[in-house]
């Protein structure tokens, strides 16, 4: 799970074009809307794109999003389970 | 029409009312003079471009004036550094557009972008032209102070066509 969290970090870092910012930078555990990393709602399509291109995951129920892009933890979470490639 | 303060950005040079401020390019401008708004990173070339200006020519103006003010920018090519790379990303059969890159497929977000920064609530408006016609901008610039009474008009020509090739030539006007 680590691992993951790290590539997830490293990932988020480059689509939503967080520059000056590292992987150490970010809390897993932290918020990544509102508080946190201050992510909009542009950011969380990136975050629904990068889930289906790296991952093969397609989120079926808009209503899971909430939950599932918490925080990178939650995301590691979803993708562990979920993951097609 | 009487100019406030005046702005040139090239690659290689920056001009603040006749002085040169900086030689950096864009990133190296926003870290030179600026460095508070993460979300400039997320945005395109010419968002970038007219942001930096519009943040260096608006240095002491107030939150009062601002309100009040206008923007009126004008540009040759429009967005198509960022249509070019919107493209790209829907290229292949197996796509996978970008939303983040596709909500910048517009140059008129450039606007939006100064506005927003600086809680600029008058009218706002992008034309595209030829060229960089001082004839045409003054006309439609003067023609904004007939249905409106801006306490200032940001103004002028942003165009990005490369990252060798873009300038910015920006004033503060007012009447």
């Amino acid at each position: 799970m680590e691992n993951l969290i790290l590539q997830l970090k490293n990932q988020i870092i480059e689509v939503l074009n967080l520059e000056d910012m590292t992987a150490e930078d970010i809390d897993a555990e932290a918020p990544l809307f509102g508080d946190g990393l201050g992510l909009d709602s542009i950011d969380a399509l990136e975050l629904i794109v990068l889930l289906e291109r790296e991952y093969g995951i397609k989120l079926s129920n808009p209503a899971e999003g909430k939950q599932i892009f918490k925080s990178i933890s939650s995301i590691a979470y979803f993708v562990s389970k979920n993951r097609k490639k | 029409m009487i100019t406030l303060a005046h702005i040139r950005i090239t690659p290689s040079e920056t001009w603040l009312n006749g002085k040169v401020v900086s030689n950096s390019n864009i990133n190296g401008i926003y870290r030179e003079f600026i460095g508070d708004y993460p979300k400039f990173f997320k945005m395109d070339s010419l968002c970038k471009l007219g942001f930096i200006a519009a943040e260096l020519i608006l240095k002491g103006q107030t939150p009062e004036l601002k309100e009040n003010a206008s923007i009126i920018l004008f540009n040759r090519n429009g967005s198509l550094i960022t249509d070019r790379n919107y493209q790209m990303t829907i290229a292949d059969d197996h796509f996978f557009p970008s939303p983040a890159l596709f909500v910048y497929t517009l140059a008129n977000i450039v606007t939006g972008e100064i506005a927003i920064r600086h809680k600029i609530y008058g009218e706002s408006s992008f034309y595209v032209l030829p060229h960089q016609d001082d004839e045409m901008i003054n006309d439609v610039v003067n023609k904004a102070y007939l249905t409106s009474n801006p306490s200032f008009i940001l103004t002028g020509w942003v165009d990005y066509d490369d990252d060798d090739n873009y300038v910015a030539d920006i004033k503060l006007v007012t009447k």
